[in-house]
């Protein structure tokens, strides 16, 4: 059942600035889906507009089946997380998570049961009557998220919830809060500009640019199978090569002929792998090419390239080299665990055709 | 900072030269002498000497003599009572009024928009006008062949002028403290309000408190410091005033400035004076401080 839907809905500024073309976003009940994109994409812009305080140009939200579009913040199912947590500096952690359900008229009696199941399950139970100013980064998105669960809303909509804290309580409060929404049952909305955050958490991952969707799906189908070359370059690292000519499950690229799983889509314009999907052959001796450069599938199980390692970087789980390919120079970048080549090594990879795909860039 | 010398190939330890407390504090104290110094002697002998005249020491016509006899006196008297319920009912009016008149204006001036900053200035010109001309002003419009009644007569709605200066309300005075005082109150509040972050307000919003519920329960309790700063100075500059009042207002009460130069000069009881003088000073410590707790109390029950 659909809980939360987006129909049409454009937000243009006072000053003309359209932060919002036509988006089309419908939230299932239970589901976590993450709004991503670069600084300045509109997915704030978007989460906002769910929760009442922009109101769309044109279009209209539903909430549960009903039309909110004209409600104000403060009567929409919705309760929101914000970036810098946005607590009462005034009131204890209590008092906070106790702010929502009375202004709702929340009976004291049930109050105090929310209360105190909500301390338990953000574990802060001993720091109930802190001031928020007194608790660590980590302790203070609790408090937020505890906060907005008080008033039990139909969606949580995050606004970029983790971004102030460290990389390491970031990865910790991430599964805490997917735990919590899990457990709860709600229906989440979170944005973030952080891929690793929106594949790690999310149940679909909407990409977003200049004011639209660039791709909704599941994590894996946006990793593997992105729709647009800005999609594969925002999400994850990817290689990306125009395509000459395509025919059937042969493509001709700049380095050569490629063979693919699949037929090439229609008006297929390009080509993407990722980095980690390069298969290492061997190092070769020496620094001369070894005229293997035409790219072609060998039959034994994938495309064979080679190239010289112009830059190399050590990212502990693997190394990030940066290869000039044959014959013609293109800069590719590998992914390989373990041991890697050194800078002017020379080195022969296999692409498995299951990992290149291709599409159709518009305006190419 | 010393560094202590290291002994061959040995990395230099820097250490902190210590200080003793004592040498610290009297550092301190010597810096804070040229500022706070002059304030305390100013202020201290100003209190010392009002004090001691009000029993009767210093006299500057005649021998002291060390009594309580001028307290009696004037606390017996009438028209010192009224002095000085009259006065603490112009500060608070003044102090209550300037303040919630000046919390929408800066609610309003809070977020920029178009005109903004001319309204913002605007705002302020009062503090700029010395309260004399202010009360010269006051009187032109309000006077019985003023601005005021010289339109309405004009316009027909009155036959004759109607008396409205030195009006026995003290409305005359009232008004032109609110006039002067509440930019003060707005320039206090407005920094306040700014540093309120919108999201805080946001998220009242998005927990279901509306417009009066936000102003009670995040606005106010978030500005106390700069609604009791605003209230305790211009209750104090209002328990004071002798400009408004003897320019414009009722003649049949005194405030307590009004009483005060009346006994030192006109009477030349010095020491009545000071009882008077005395008085003011602790009603405005005693009120000031009791409208600020009581502000604090307010707010504490709101929220």
């Amino acid at each position: 059942m659909t809980t939360l839907r987006a129909i049409d809905v454009s937000v243009i500024f006072e000053d003309g600035f359209t932060a919002l073309s036509a988006i089309n976003l419908d939230v299932a009940e239970g589901e976590f889906v993450t709004l991503l994109g670069p600084s300045g994409c509109g997915k704030t812009t978007l989460l906002k507009t769910l929760a009442g305080f922009h109101t769309p140009s044109t279009g209209r939200i539903e909430i549960g089946g009903r039309d909110v579009t004209a409600d104000p913040p403060e009567r929409r199912d919705t309760a929101m997380c914000f970036q810098s947590y946005a607590l009462f500096p005034h009131l204890s952690v209590a008092e906070n998570i106790d702010f929502g359900p009375r202004q709702k008229g929340v009976p004291r009696s049930e109050r105090a049961v929310r209360l105190a199941e909500l301390l338990r399950q953000v574990d802060l139970e001993a720091q109930q009557a802190k001031l928020p100013g007194r608790l660590s980064g980590g302790q203070q998105q609790r408090v937020a998220l505890a906060r907005a669960l008080a008033i039990r809303p139909s969606v949580v909509l995050f606004d970029e919830p983790l971004s102030n804290l460290d990389a390491k309580l970031r990865v910790q409060v991430r599964h805490e809060i997917r735990g919590l929404q899990r457990d709860a049952g709600f229906t989440a909305v979170y944005v973030t500009h952080d891929q690793a955050e929106a594949l790690a958490m999310s149940d679909r991952v909407v990409v977003m640019r200049a004011g639209r969707i660039d791709q909704i799906g599941a994590p894996e189908s946006v990793y593997r199978r992105p729709a647009t070359a800005f999609v594969a370059d925002f999400v994850g690292a990817a290689n990306l090569h125009p395509i000459r000519s395509a025919a059937g499950r042969r493509i001709v690229t700049d380095f050569g002929p490629l063979d693919l799983d699949e037929p090439a889509a229609p008006g297929a314009t390009h080509l993407c792998w990722r980095p980690e999907d390069a298969r290492p052959e061997d190092a070769l001796a020496g620094g001369a090419g070894d005229g293997t450069g035409d790219g072609a599938g060998d039959g034994s199980g994938g495309n064979l390239l080679s190239g010289t390692v112009r830059a190399r970087a050590f990212q502990g789980a693997f190394t990030e080299l940066l290869l000039a390919l044959d014959p013609d120079g293109t800069e590719v970048r590998l992914h390989l665990p373990g041991s890697a080549p050194g800078l002017g090594a020379r080195l022969r990879f296999r692409l498995p055709p299951a990992a290149l795909w291709t599409f159709a860039e518009p305006g190419s | 900072m010393t560094a202590a010398v290291a002994p061959a190939g040995a990395a230099p330890v820097l250490r902190r030269p210590r200080r003793p407390a004592l040498r610290r504090a009297g550092w301190i104290v010597l810096l804070l002498l040229p500022g706070l110094g002059l304030i305390l002697v100013m202020i201290g002998s100003v209190l010392y000497v009002a004090v001691a005249q009000s029993f009767g020491l210093y006299n500057l016509a005649g021998e002291s003599v060390l009594t309580a006899a001028h307290w009696l006196e004037v606390v017996d008297r009438r028209a010192f009572r009224r002095a000085l319920s009259y006065s603490a009912y112009i500060a608070v009016v003044s102090a209550v009024a300037s303040v919630l008149l000046a919390y929408p204006l800066a609610l309003w001036l809070r977020r920029p928009f178009p005109g903004s900053l001319t309204a913002g200035a605007l705002l302020k010109v009062p503090l700029f006008v010395p309260g004399l001309v202010a009360a010269f002003l006051y009187l032109n419009l309000v006077a019985y062949h003023g601005l005021i009644n010289q339109g309405l007569m004009a316009l027909g709605l009155t036959d004759r002028p109607l008396r409205m200066q030195n009006d026995p309300g003290a409305w005359g005075v009232i008004i032109l403290q609110i006039w002067k005082n509440m930019p003060f109150a707005l320039l206090l509040l407005s920094g306040a309000l700014q540093g309120i972050r919108d999201d805080v307000l946001d998220a009242a919003r998005d927990l279901g408190a509306g417009p009066f519920a936000r102003f009670r329960k995040v606005i106010v309790p978030l500005t106390i410091p700069a609604m009791q700063a605003s209230l305790v100075i211009v209750f104090i500059g209002a328990a004071g005033d002798f400009a408004f009042q003897s320019t414009v207002g009722p003649t049949n009460v005194q405030s307590m400035a009004q009483l005060m130069l009346f006994l030192s000069g006109t009477a030349g009881r010095w020491h009545e004076a000071a009882v008077v003088g005395v008085t003011l000073m602790v009603l405005a410590l005693a009120g000031s401080a009791l409208l600020a707790l009581l502000a604090r109390a307010l707010a504490r029950a709101a929220r």
